[in-house]
């Protein structure tokens, strides 16, 4: 029930189907009613005049064969009596069974030799007289006239049937004055009735059928077009464009089609163009990227080479020659960051994972980033669950995120100690580098993973980081299903979280380490 | 006096390397398009070929399998492209080394230079065995069964840092700086396919090593197969 209610709910089919068969059947109920109403009705005075014309017949019989026995003796007068009851009670072809009630009533004709008058009251069929309805008897009994009346008559031995009596006075010779009645069975009637509601019934009902299974052809027509849209639709959003609805016609079906196929056609020639743009903008950046490595090449070869010889050089143009190798530097970082940072988008950045030990990993990061740190007196402490932690993923991507969360977290300092924590489980490795430098609000929380932004314009570029660092720690951490968290407070440092399946590219089903440092206590 | 060949199309760059190296007292041969390498080669033979990928004429990476084809010298890839793609292409190509421009410093490339022509293992000398085979360090030789298998110099380092100590498990960051000179790098790539090279030369069946033996997650170990 549930389901069905569901699927009228849902499709419009069904919906149409169960408006459609609910209206025709309140149509069909009515016509059905007027037209069995009409014909039973029909039926009825038919059978009513017949049997009456028949009772008229029996009566008018039953009192010209009295008058023809008058003054006959009482032998005779039975007789004709026995034989008016067989004549009357005959049935014909259609009818079911007719019974015969004669009564005697007012006081009974004198005696003519000294006996006392016979009464010749009878009922066949053990009718219960009683159950005649009284006002038809004393109509009978004051009228000269046929009258008749539907009721309910008992029987002794049979069940309570539905009933056309009719009745007239009649006298019998030297008897006295009868009401004679004539009982005639309504059943064929209401066997014909009952054939006839039945046949309306059943025609009712196929003709609902036959509607819904039209209304569902109908339906058909006009949903299939829209459902095979929808199933277009969806595949749209899957991606695939070479999907076209069928256009058969020329109505409104085929309207929505050419309409619809319109679209995908603008649809897809738009993303092309646009993939196009962007793919041409990505090549732009990754050929400006190569070119520029050659002459970059022979500069800093130049470069070094000056700088080597700086000794001989005036101050100024050492300390020039010191510039100028460190820009360099800067500047080759940078190329090197834009470089992937367009791998990324050109989605061509490939995963080499290998098998590694990531605490050996961090631990060597650690030494290069404190080696190159040397102006910054920075203590960085490791503090790992286990001795070794066997990851199999991209070492060059993971020793990169590392790099890059270890010089973010020198830049923000301050000179206190980082903290680095690796915790690892069954599925997943955490590792936490935490800072106790001035933290970051909630703005700059959100825009941290951004590309060239700085959390403080003003004192970020002290060391040179080349902005784009940590959107690729990000990039670097997604690339193998792993995730990279932020934290920050003001004035109470930052936590970055980098999370990495055990297995590059299996999911993460948590955070063993929580961006919400332990040491912080939760916000009240 | 030791004399490194330079093929690069890139003037400024090619005297600018001959400059670094001529300062670092080597002989240096420069050749700008790749269909002249060879018979600059042929004429004149020198310790080490330094070779760009992008050439005129014909591409570095065929250069590298001619020169291959032909001679053991030591070749470094420059390639300014750091996809692994590339650097695997030369690498397979018959290449040593590569380095991937810009470099860090000069001095890293006449590290470099220096690690391919200094005759590694000096400290041992006379004959090493693993498995079936016989490795002459002093005459730079390796055969099987009295059969001679060429190697190139670096196929023989890495064979030789290997099998002086049987047994021991080298990681490839280990042999990074054993065999290639590398302090810090993670660039195993380098390994893994030297290894796949050797392997195709010395191994009955490259596919179930016996001589390089890999020990996963860690690295690599000389066999001891028949080495009682």
């Amino acid at each position: 029930m549930n389901r069905f209610i569901f699927k009228v709910k849902t499709s419009l089919a069904a919906k149409v189907i169960f408006s459609t068969v609910l209206l025709s059947l309140g149509v069909v109920w009515l016509t059905g009613s007027a037209l069995y109403s009409q014909l039973s009705d029909g039926v009825k005075q038919v059978n009513l005049e017949s049997s009456l014309a028949e009772a008229r017949s029996s009566f008018f019989n039953a009192q010209y064969e009295f008058l023809l026995v008058e003054g006959a003796n009482t032998d005779i007068i039975t007789e004709t009596v026995q034989k008016i009851i067989i004549s009357s009670t005959e049935v014909s072809l259609n009818q079911d069974r007719k019974s015969i009630f004669l009564n005697r009533f007012g006081k009974s004709a004198p005696p003519s030799v000294g006996e006392v008058a016979p009464d010749y009251s009878t009922a066949t069929d053990e009718i219960i007289v009683s159950s005649f309805p009284s006002d038809l008897r004393q109509r009978v009994r004051a009228s000269d006239l046929v009258e008749y009346k539907y009721a309910k008559v008992k029987y002794k031995n049979r069940e309570d049937a539905n009933v056309l009596i009719a009745g007239k006075r009649i006298a019998i010779p030297d008897s006295g004055k009868y009401e004679m009645y004539l009982v005639y069975s309504l059943n064929n009637q209401n066997t014909t009735l009952s054939l006839i509601k039945n046949s309306l019934f059943f025609t009712g009902l196929a003709l609902l059928f036959l509607i819904g299974l039209i209304t569902w052809l109908v339906v058909r027509q006009v949903v299939r077009p829209v459902r095979e849209a929808a199933r277009i639709a969806q595949q749209f959003t899957e991606g695939d464009f070479s999907q076209r609805m069928k256009v058969e016609s020329s109505d409104e079906i085929a309207t929505l089609g050419t309409a619809f196929n319109e679209m995908a056609l603008a649809l897809n020639s738009q993303i092309t163009r646009l993939e196009n743009l962007s793919r041409v903008q990505q090549r732009f950046v990754s050929d400006v990227s190569h070119e520029l490595r050659t002459p970059l090449t022979t500069l800093r070869m130049a470069s070094e080479v000056i700088y080597s010889a700086k000794a001989d050089f005036d101050p100024n143009v050492a300390r020039s020659s010191e510039l100028l190798v460190a820009q360099l530097d800067r500047f080759e970082k940078l190329l090197e960051d834009l470089l992937e940072v367009s791998r990324f988008d050109a989605e061509v950045a490939v995963l080499e994972p290998v098998d590694f030990d990531l605490v050996r990993l961090i631990e060597r990061c650690i030494e290069d980033v404190r080696a190159n740190a040397h102006d910054h007196p920075i203590s960085v402490e490791i503090d790992h669950e286990t001795e070794q932690v066997m990851v199999k993923a991209d070492i060059r991507r993971v020793e990169r995120i590392m790099r890059n969360l270890l010089s973010n977290a020198l830049d923000h300092a301050d000179e206190k100690p980082i903290k680095v924590s690796v915790v690892a489980t069954s599925t997943e490795v955490g590792v936490g580098v935490r800072d106790f430098g001035p933290g970051m609000d909630q703005t700059s929380l959100s825009r941290v993973f951004d590309r060239f932004w700085r959390a403080d314009p003003s004192r970020a570029r002290v060391r040179g980081g080349t902005g784009l660092g940590l959107s690729i720690a990000l990039e670097d951490a997604r690339l193998h299903n792993g995730e990279l968290d932020a934290w920050g407070y003001p004035g109470h440092g930052a936590h970055f979280v980098l999370t990495l399946p055990l297995i590059a590219g299996a999911q993460i089903s948590g955070r063993p380490i929580r961006p919400q440092p332990k040491d912080y206590p939760q916000p009240v | 006096m030791t004399l490194v060949m330079v093929v690069d199309d890139d003037q400024d760059l090619a005297e600018m390397l001959g400059i670094v190296l001529t300062g670092a007292g080597i002989d240096v041969d420069l050749v700008s398009r790749g269909d002249e390498v060879l018979e600059v080669f042929r004429n004149n033979p020198p310790d080490l070929v330094l070779l760009d990928v992008m050439l005129p004429g014909l591409d570095g990476i065929e250069v590298c399998k001619l020169i291959r084809a032909e001679s053991m010298v030591p070749i470094v890839m420059l390639s300014a492209k750091g996809d692994t793609h590339d650097v695997v292409r030369g690498l397979e190509a018959g290449a040593d080394d590569y380095m991937v421009k810009p470099f860090r410093h000069p001095s890293e490339l006449i590290a470099r230079i220096r690690t391919r022509l200094r005759r590694t293992n000096a400290d041992i000398s006379g004959l090493l065995v693993i498995g079936d085979l016989s490795i002459d360090v002093t005459a730079h030789e390796v055969s099987r069964a009295g059969k001679k298998i060429a190697l190139t110099r670096l196929e023989f380092d890495l064979l030789v840092a290997l099998a002086k100590e049987p047994g021991r498990v080298f990681t490839r960051d280990a042999l990074l700086g054993e065999v290639w000179g590398y302090r810090h790098s993670t660039d195993t790539r380098l390994v893994n396919v030297h290894v796949q090279r050797l392997r195709s030369k010395v191994e009955h069946d490259p596919e179930h090593p016996q001589i390089v033996m890999t020990v996963r997650g860690v690295g690599y170990k000389a066999g001891v197969l028949g080495g009682s």
